[in-house]
């Protein structure tokens, strides 16, 4: 658990964190987020003191960071960063194994521990292991990047807009990969974005911030649905907060059951959006979908009358 | 994306290159030739200085003033490499940033003093011999080593430092295991210009009594004999080259190791 109660940090006389409180709880997901020069880089860096806060409390799983050596701290911390940091003359699998060798593991330990992680990210050993990272594309360095925080199992990670410097694409797919991999690993994460679509994405817990204070923190959905000020509407995208809200909500929690005998017109699976079933409904020009299961199965049907009265029901009791 | 591969390094065609090691070997044979067999080219020589007594320089072997030329070089490359790397480091240091601007400052200040000017003031202090040539030496050598061992320092990335402390290696890990690989070849270079420099400076030792591959040049000189210089000079080039080529080699090996596109 990561837990921050009145932090700040001041540069000179200039504060860049203000005042912050918040919780990670254990196996949580929490994105900051913000515009540039908000603090939320500060705020992250705080938590594995590569930046020594000024004042209150930062604590992990019930001690303060304080009591901690930096170093032996670090160690137990994942962090990743935007443009990944990797080390240049050293292969994929000696970068990937750079904290484990740290904490002296034994060599044959950090290398079933590098390939365990290779296989994880989907990097074959055989192809990537003897690369070095300027052999690499954005995605499959940031994958390395990803591996190598991940090498000593800990508890805490740390990421630094992890795909800030990604094109779309590889992006998207590296958000589902981390999504997944989050709900194997039920790892602790503090996650700094400007995107907020990545956040609304892959978080629990929301925290935005702007000029080192936090303005609000909450679900994803009570952030969507009661944005307390027009800085955060504006983040949450304006009028495109029902589309948003919309992607946050799946098919399957909207539908009406049905038998499996249904009209032939569109079929969705359960698992997607109410933004991607509305997308599918403009572009087929219908206003009813059918539900599928995983194998294609038809379970039930949803109109747009339906998903329109269900943003209704959600705004009225926001649920936590 | 799994099959991208982005290595041009690796489609590079079939193309016929001389082996690397093919330069050093070429200098070094030809640099022996000349330190045991300089006899046989003596009519050359004596059509360079008809009126001479004597063509060939005979006070000392050539191989032997080639050895007091390389332990000289050799002595003083040890310790400028040893005092300028270690000085780049310190400053460069957190601890020591104060002091950067002033060793920058020492190092360009060595080289601009001229050697000869150093001998002359190193003479009646150190008195004739090995010794002032070899203080001369590592001034003059310092610079390029300091200048290099900082730039090399500070040109590696801030983001991979950054990601070093924040996987938890201590400041002595990162130096060695980060910094001072990546680093190198930039490293590397300015010992390379220091030492190929000072081998020819090193033949300003003769002005001072230590005997060296200068010791033809200025005996050609103040008997107007123009064989000797020659002797002194081309052998004096050759093992520059071999020198120099040897680093050539070296780095070409570092880069092969490090290279960041």
């Amino acid at each position: 658990m990561i837990e921050l109660s009145h932090v700040s940090k001041r540069f000179g006389d200039e504060t860049a964190v203000d005042d912050i409180s918040f919780r990670v709880p254990k196996g949580k997901f929490c994105a900051l987020v913000g515009t540039s020069g908000c603090g939320k880089s500060t705020t992250l860096r705080m938590i594995n003191r590569l930046i020594e806060h000024s004042e209150g409390d930062i604590i992990l799983d019930g001690q303060a960071i304080d009591v901690y050596d930096p170093v032996k701290l670090r160690r137990r911390i994942g962090y990743v960063i935007q443009h990944t940091g990797l080390f240049p003359h050293w292969t994929v699998a000696r970068n990937i194994g750079l904290v484990p060798r740290l904490l002296k593991w034994s060599a044959a330990d950090v290398q079933s521990r590098v390939a365990e992680l290779m296989h994880l990210l989907s990097l074959p050993v055989d192809e990537f292991a003897h690369k070095y990272p300027h052999q690499l594309s954005g995605g499959q360095a940031q994958r390395v990047g990803v591996a190598r925080a991940l090498a000593a199992d800990p508890d805490i990670l740390l990421m630094d807009e992890p795909f800030g410097a990604l094109d779309p694409i590889t992006r998207e797919k590296l958000q589902d990969e981390l999504a997944k991999l989050q709900s194997r690993l039920h790892k602790t994460v503090l996650f700094v974005t400007h995107d907020m679509d990545e956040a609304l994405k892959l978080a629990d817990h929301l925290v935005v911030m702007r000029e080192g204070r936090i303005v609000q923190q909450g679900s994803p959905l009570g952030l969507l649905q009661n944005p307390v000020d027009p800085f955060v509407e504006s983040l949450l995208g304006g009028l495109e907060r029902g589309l948003k809200q919309a992607s946050l909500t799946r098919v399957k929690d909207h539908m009406t059951s049905m038998g499996p005998t249904l009209p032939a017109q569109s079929r969705i699976p359960g698992t997607f959006s109410l933004r991607q079933a509305l997308s599918m409904m403009l572009r087929d020009h219908s206003d009813r979908l059918t539900v599928v299961d995983q194998h294609d199965v038809p379970v039930g049907e949803l109109s747009l009358r339906r998903i329109i009265k269900e943003a209704q029901l959600d705004n009225g009791n926001p649920r936590e | 994306m799994g099959t991208r591969v982005s290595n041009s390094l690796s489609v590079a065609p079939p193309h016929k290159k001389a082996p690397p090691w093919l330069w050093p070997l070429l200098w070094g044979v030809l640099l022996l030739v000349s330190v045991v067999a300089m006899p046989i080219a003596e009519s050359l020589f004596r059509w360079i200085e008809p009126d001479a007594r004597q063509v060939i320089y005979d006070r000392a072997e050539l191989y032997v003033l080639l050895g007091r030329h390389l332990f000289v070089v050799g002595i003083a490359a040890v310790v400028t490499i040893i005092v300028g790397v270690a000085a780049g480091i310190a400053v460069t240091r957190r601890w020591g940033g104060d002091f950067l601007p002033l060793v920058a400052q020492l190092a360009s200040l060595g080289q601009t003093f001229p050697p000869v000017a150093v001998l002359a003031l190193a003479v009646p202090v150190l008195g004739f011999g090995t010794l002032p040539i070899i203080v001369a030496l590592m001034l003059y050598g310092l610079l390029p080593i300091v200048r290099n061992t900082l730039a090399g320092l500070q040109g590696v990335e801030g983001e991979i430092k950054m990601a070093a402390h924040a996987m938890g290696m201590t400041p002595t890990q990162i130096l060695r295991q980060v910094e001072l690989p990546l680093a190198a070849p930039v490293i590397l270079a300015g010992i390379r210009t220091s030492v190929t420099i000072n081998i020819a400076t090193a033949a300003l030792g003769a002005t001072v009594g230590a005997s060296n591959l200068g010791d033809p040049i200025i005996s050609g000189i103040v008997n107007g004999n123009m064989a000797y210089v020659l002797q002194g000079a081309l052998t004096i080039a050759l093992l520059a080259l071999t020198v120099d080529s040897l680093f050539e080699l070296l780095q070409r090996q570092l880069r092969s190791r490090i290279s960041d596109s």
